[in-house]
């Protein structure tokens, strides 16, 4: 599991080295780290890491030792992979059902409307999809889809 | 090898000009071969000694060929009796049973001639019984025209990926549908007069439920999940929608996002024919009649294979068959 790391470390020699053993310890691999040094706010320069960690436990543990050794945490949160996914709707369709299926971690981000008061109305819709949800997410659209009497056309 | 043609249609009477084109290359497998009988629903004509080919060309009707056609004669009583060691099946495909040429293969197999068939019915209502019973009485049975016509799908995986995994499969499987959608692509044209130029045209029947509903399709599917991918598929399995419902609205939509929309078959967990998005630059997104297979294996990866899926070329698949057939017959004589 991925996560994404930023620390606030003290601008002195050797922060860096001491964060880092924890995450080692803990079985953290580290992707990237990228050290913001324009960032650098009253003797902090904030550090970005994405580290992959065994389980969600090893990322906790290793939030207790490093606050141990007081270095500050400004987030840590997954890194959720996506996938872009493209579909276009034919058919009047009332969106609010699209909006109100909330699929976790899943985004909008292109939205095209063709001829939307004639019975030909058209929707292209560009979804951001957490790659491991495309298939749940695309069965829920189709039962949506099908409910409203609307042809899904999904990207091969 | 004395070989027999159910079917004396569109398929059968090409076969029949390019066995006699070609000749030469049948020579080389095999000196003796000979068509020895023809049949359709009205008769049959046999020569234990050889029909004459041109003479076969020439004719409308089987029974102009002259005294070796005998009226109602019914194509059982041609394979039983003709001795034959090679039948080449061409009869009209019926999806709901199968039938006639089901029966027709069947009693073949079963008295251990050689089957080449072009009929996607019997194989989307039989395939594992007729595959066992090719297998137990030791016989060839082949059927590459079955699906996307002159593609050589069960050749490539057959001979050349026969180490390889399929995985999954998507494709193109019917030219009438991807004529209609390349129209409404290239053409801006409505489904509606899309369809009625592919039915001027030829490339669709008056009745095009069999094509534009997907159902020519999911044949094609099925038959391709039991052959490559070993599944125990049914017609009824697989999910269906065709392309009635796309609108030139759609299809413009499609077009401004680099899309292109065309009805693709695929063979994943689930067997699904629907109309999809396929990126412009994708090896399947191919026009006008042309039918493209994309195959997934462990170790190729990913082969696309691409041609022309109905019409005069799919006696290639046929006569390649036929080669094989005698091919395979020398090498264990």
């Amino acid at each position: 599991m991925k996560y994404d790391v930023t620390l606030a470390l003290a601008d002195r020699p050797g922060q860096l080295v001491k964060a880092l053993e924890p995450i080692a310890k803990n079985g953290g691999n580290i992707i990237s780290i990228i050290h913001e040094r324009e960032k650098h706010v009253e003797g902090f320069v904030p550090v970005s890491l994405v580290v992959d960690f065994p389980s969600k436990a090893n990322l906790r543990k290793t939030i207790e030792d490093l606050k141990a050794i007081d270095v500050v945490i400004i987030k840590s949160e997954e890194v959720i992979e996506t996938t872009r996914v493209t579909l276009i709707l034919i058919g009047k369709m009332d969106l609010k059902r699209l909006i109100e299926a909330k699929f976790e971690n899943t985004r909008i981000s292109g939205l095209e409307v063709s001829a939307p008061s004639s019975k030909e109305a058209c929707i292209k819709l560009d979804l951001e999809v957490p790659t491991d949800s495309v298939e749940w997410v695309l069965d829920q659209l189709k039962r949506v889809s099908k409910e409203e009497d609307v042809i899904l056309i999904s990207s091969i | 090898m004395k070989t027999i043609i159910v079917g004396f249609g569109f398929i059968g009477r090409d076969l029949v000009r390019v066995i006699n084109e070609k000749r030469d290359i049948i020579t080389k497998y095999d000196r003796n071969f000979k068509l020895v009988g023809v049949s359709n629903s009205k008769g049959y004509i046999y020569n234990e000694e050889g029909l004459d080919l041109e003479k076969l060309l020439k004719i409308k009707n089987l029974s102009e060929y002259g005294k070796n056609y005998k009226d109602n004669g019914s194509s059982l009583e041609l394979i039983q009796k003709s001795n034959a060691d090679l039948m080449v099946e061409a009869t009209p495909t019926r999806i709901q049973d199968g039938e006639p040429g089901l029966s027709y293969i069947k009693k073949a197999l079963n008295i251990g001639i050689h089957v080449v068939t072009s009929n996607k019915g019997p194989l989307v209502v039989a395939f594992q019984e007729l595959s066992a019973l090719a297998k137990k009485n030791n016989c060839e049975f082949l059927f590459e025209a079955t699906v996307a016509g002159a593609v050589p799908i069960f050749s490539l995986v057959r001979e050349c990926l026969q180490g390889d995994k399929v995985k999954r499969i998507s494709g193109i499987l019917n030219g009438t549908t991807n004529y209609i959608l390349s129209k409404m692509y290239f053409e801006e044209t409505s489904f509606e007069l899309a369809l009625k130029e592919a039915q001027e045209r030829k490339i669709s029947e008056k009745d095009p439920s069999y094509d534009v509903d997907g159902i020519d399709a999911a044949c094609k599917l099925v038959i391709l999940a039991n052959a490559l991918m070993d599944r125990n598929a049914k017609f009824e399995d697989v999910e269906r929608l065709g392309i009635r419902g796309i609108t030139q609205n759609a299809v413009s939509l499609a077009k401004k996002s680099k899309f292109a929309i065309k009805l693709v078959g695929t063979i994943d967990k689930k067997l699904e024919v629907a109309p999809k998005l396929v990126p412009i630059n994708h090896p399947l997104c191919v026009h006008g009649t042309l039918n493209a297979v994309h195959v997934e294996t462990d170790l190729a990866n990913e082969i696309t294979i691409i041609g022309y899926g109905a019409g005069k070329e799919t006696v290639s698949a046929v006569f390649n068959d036929v080669l094989t057939v005698l091919k395979k017959a020398k090498t264990t004589a």
